[in-house]
């Protein structure tokens, strides 16, 4: 599996943020609810790192729930991948 | 094809039920109340639990359960002929067995779809297929009450396959009721929101929010249910084909 890195996972979740006219702040503890970032934002970088990988992201929504700041976010998919 | 409407006698109070997923929450409360309604019943669930295994064993005469996976067609039937030797032919069923769903559809793997759907609309058709031919067979009338949920009729996020069999079973409800004119009354039943096992699919933010537009003002509990079941399967009524909501109003 081609698994992207954190690093390129940020640029993905900048992008999302960007096409919505919003930015992603470079500290890792922003709020997301600050930022803007909700939950269909999510899937809409979940599906952008399936297509680099060219896996499917499967995932149940309590791990969702439990994501509130960029870092998480970021967390849970470099976690994601590896599964 | 229809068949000209004649006078129908009444259905008499089933006196035999089959309940799928009889071993904890809803199903083990709609097992336990019919037993002390005195109908006699047999349950099957993946796994018998303790609390079940403890009514069968305390009333074995009555109560007959075992461990039977409701997509398992070949297990079920071998289940409801070992149930109808010990208790008497079924004139009963309530189809709650189902499992539930936590996961935006687009995040939801295409195997757990298919497993969703199996469980929830496939598997309880043919448990009712399976139980209608044997009723029609011994010349019997009965009732079905299925399980169904307020998710069959409103919308929720993280629920989209599992809404989809409610739906499903509702309108599988109203052309039962049809089809077998009268002779077998089929009802569902649509809980609300349980504050249990079931509701974990939602956050405590999304309960608390069905709470406050809720007239009753609590979630819905499955000992407020199982009257309703009890009354579709046991009661005089002309009530066939319908869908009761149980939800304090919340869906209103």
């Amino acid at each position: 599996m081609n698994e992207l890195s954190r690093v390129q996972i940020r640029d993905l979740m900048a992008q999302v943020l960007k096409n919505q006219g919003k930015v992603l702040p470079a500290d890792d503890a922003a709020d997301l609810r600050e930022v803007g970032f909700r939950s269909l934002d999510f899937s809409e970088l979940a599906l952008r790192v399936e297509d680099e990988t060219g896996e499917e992201l499967n995932f149940d929504a309590p791990g969702l729930r439990r994501i509130a700041t960029v870092g998480d976010v970021l967390d849970f998919l470099v976690e994601l991948q590896r599964q | 094809m229809s068949d000209p409407t004649a006078p129908a006698a009444s259905v008499p109070p089933s006196s035999v039920v089959l309940v799928s997923g009889g071993s904890r929450g809803l199903g083990l409360a709609i097992v336990t109340d019919l037993l002390e309604s005195g109908v006699k019943v047999a349950a099957f669930a993946r796994t018998v639990t303790p609390e079940l295994r403890k009514l069968a064993e305390a009333q074995p005469e009555r109560c007959h359960v075992g461990s039977v996976d409701v997509t398992d067609l070949a297990a079920a039937q071998a289940f409801v002929r070992a149930a109808e030797e010990r208790l008497g032919p079924i004139d009963g069923l309530v189809n709650n067995a189902a499992i539930g769903q936590d996961s935006l559809h687009v995040h939801t793997a295409t195997g757990d779809i298919a497993r969703i759907i199996e469980t929830n609309l496939t598997a309880p058709l043919q448990l009712t297929r399976l139980t209608v031919r044997r009723m029609l067979g011994k010349g019997l009338r009965g009732r079905i009450v299925n399980i169904t949920s307020i998710c069959a009729q409103r919308g929720f996020p993280g629920l989209v396959a599992y809404s989809a069999t409610k739906g499903g079973m509702d309108a599988a409800t109203r052309s039962l009721a049809r089809e077998l004119g009268g002779r077998v009354l089929v009802n569902a039943v649509a809980p609300g929101f349980f504050a249990s096992e079931m509701s974990a699919v939602l956050g405590p933010t999304q309960l608390d929010q069905i709470v406050r537009r809720t007239p009753t003002g609590h979630l819905t509990e499955p000992e407020e249910v199982v009257p309703v079941v009890r009354m579709l399967l046991r009661d005089q009524t002309n009530i066939n084909g319908q869908v009761i909501v149980v939800d304090g109003a919340a869906s209103i």
